[in-house]
């Protein structure tokens, strides 16, 4: 009885201190500037994607608005830039500063500082995309235009199923929660934002392209294992409405290790100086 | 109580050897100045005391806890202020108050209690409101220590609270650790030496990554070569007195530093430590009666006591 009530006594001041940390990160992307520009951008950005979209639409049909502005290539040119300005920051800064001094020696571990650091960076996150979803409003409001304009005319009108967002969105939580963690990885071995910046924009590339590697070189015996880390692939079975279990798997296990390999790297730049 | 113990410390950087075996110990209630040249190890060697740079060999242990296999256990008992002071630039003060407060386990109704304590007792009330990018050097300091201060902690480690203040500064620092010293143990470093002779009762001189000595100021100047320096300045036979003046015991040696203006000759009178030559050295010179304007005992200071244990010659 002692002894359980210690350790709910020990979980409840180590989440209470995760979350001080937590929020005082999530207050510089919201208090900031820097976090209303980044949001801006990023909108501005889909909303081109949508108009894009819009064209492609009049003219094919099938599939959810949603499959086309994630398989369509402006989509890629702002998602991969997205991760490295929301992360750079967080352990690069904080070692420049010096200010992770001051952190690693009040009582708090390097693990409570990468967590609190990283949900704050996927909370802001998921918030770049929650403009996303009012598109299904928006169809609703621009079906109710059309039939008032031109009467009852199922040609022009919008059709959507749920499956067509919560799919898209499934996959872009889970590949953004890995994501995110690459980034703050990056970060934790540097202290020039532009360093891990640029760093880790490499490797989200870099792992882009390991899903292509099929459309070069064809079927061969290693392909499956590329076809099971391509997110294109998996972007386009979830905004389908599909979803997988294999890529939840997949992005569940890769943060959590990228995120222990954070807090490894942490200590280690510690230890090594 | 020992509040903090060293037992041989020792941190390489490469090659380069920063601390050399260092082992002390410092009793709950001491105030500590930690005194070396620029490059010496004293950074070094507080920021291996708060577990952040952990040693090559050795362990460090604050309140009986060690400070790398109980890290947040020792961490809670102390307070921090690390050189040039690091602080978030886009935060108030109070909101970085209100932060590290958090992150020390202080909740509840104790934030606000503890924050205007701290608040009050560095003088920081008039820029509590203040973004920490506009504040002054001294202001700085002032939220460091402040935030050093959270949670009432036994030890402060302040490395170089002082450094780059004016002297007004520097004085209402130097009554802030004063104060302190009721109730808390403190370490602190510095290289204004009159700074350590007035606040602190016991002094760590470190120099080339070795500890020199450590031990009470009083201690320390006790056994100094310039501890029986006397000088004397008078008019008259110089060979002769200086002849005199060396065949007394406890003198060493006697030099003559210059012939000043007007015929005073300055003699330098180096005798045994702890000796008082001034009664023998006037009688002799009264003896030919010559005329003496000036008689001196050194009264040796930490400075004597730096320059002798760091000099490189």
């Amino acid at each position: 009885m002692d002894e359980s009530t210690d350790t709910v006594k020990r979980t409840r001041s180590y989440l209470a201190t995760l979350r001080t940390i937590y929020g005082k990160e999530l207050k510089a992307f919201l208090g900031t500037p820097f976090g209303w520009v980044v949001l801006a951008c990023t909108m501005g950005l889909q909303g081109f994607c949508l108009q894009a979209v819009l064209q492609i639409m009049s003219k094919a049909t099938g599939e959810g608005v949603m499959y086309y502005m994630l398989s369509n290539v402006n989509f890629w040119f702002y998602f991969i830039f997205i991760f490295p300005l929301i992360t750079m920051r967080s352990l690069a800064e904080e070692e420049r500063q010096g200010t992770l001094e001051g952190l690693l020696t009040a009582p708090v571990t390097t693990a409570q500082i990468v967590l609190g650091k990283y949900f704050a960076a996927y909370t802001f996150y998921l918030i770049l995309w929650l403009p996303m979803l009012l598109y299904p409003w928006m169809s609703d409001l621009g079906n109710m235009y059309t039939s008032m304009r031109y009467g009852i005319d199922p040609e022009g009108r919008i059709v959507y199923r749920l499956a067509d967002w919560v799919g898209p969105y499934c996959i872009l939580a889970l590949s953004g929660a890995f994501f995110i963690a690459l980034g703050i990885l990056c970060s934790a071995m540097t202290r020039s934002q532009i360093i891990a910046g640029i760093l880790s924009t490499c490797l989200m590339i870099t792992y882009y392209f390991m899903g292509r590697v099929t459309e070069l070189w064809g079927e061969f015996p290693a392909a499956p294992a590329f076809h099971y880390l391509s997110i294109t692939e998996q972007i386009s079975a979830f905004s389908r409405g599909l979803i997988d279990t294999r890529p939840v798997v997949l992005y569940l296990t890769l943060t959590i290790l990228t995120l222990a390999l954070t807090k490894r790297v942490v200590d280690y730049r510690r230890w090594r100086r | 109580m020992s509040m903090v113990i060293a037992e041989h410390l020792h941190k390489t950087f490469g090659r380069f050897v920063a601390v050399r075996d260092a082992s002390f110990s410092i009793d709950k209630g001491e105030i500590v100045g930690f005194l070396g040249p620029n490059g010496a190890g004293k950074t070094t060697t507080m920021k291996m005391i708060t577990g952040y740079l952990p040693p090559t060999a050795g362990t460090a242990s604050i309140a009986g806890f060690d400070v790398l296999k109980n890290p947040l256990e020792a961490r809670r008992h102390m307070g921090y202020m690390p050189e040039n002071v690091p602080l978030y630039d886009d935060m108030r003060v109070y909101e970085y108050l209100e932060y590290r407060a958090r992150l020390k386990g202080i909740c509840g109704s104790s934030v606000r209690q503890q924050i205007a304590f701290v608040i009050d007792r560095c003088g920081l009330e008039p820029k509590r409101k203040n973004m920490i990018s506009t504040l002054s050097k001294g202001y700085r300091q002032r939220v460091g220590l402040a935030d050093a201060l959270l949670g009432n902690p036994d030890l402060l480690i302040l490395d170089e609270p002082t450094n780059g203040l004016d002297p007004n500064q520097i004085r209402q620092i130097r009554e802030l650790v004063r104060s302190l010293a009721e109730d808390h143990t403190v370490i602190l470093s510095t290289h204004i030496l009159s700074e350590v002779e007035q606040i602190c009762n016991k002094v760590i001189i470190i120099d080339q990554g070795d500890i020199k000595a450590a031990d009470t100021p009083a201690n320390l100047t006790h056994g100094l070569r310039a501890a029986g320096r006397v000088s004397i300045e008078f008019k008259g036979d110089l060979e002769c007195v200086v002849k005199e003046l060396e065949a007394f015991a406890p003198v060493k040696k006697v030099i003559h530093e210059e012939t000043l203006p007007g015929g005073w000759h300055r003699l330098i009178v180096r005798a045994e430590p702890g000796t008082d030559t001034r009664e023998k050295a006037a009688a002799i010179i009264a003896s030919h009666s010559f005329p003496m304007r000036h008689i001196y005992r050194h009264i040796p200071n930490l400075e004597d006591v730096f320059v002798e244990m760091t000099r490189r010659d």
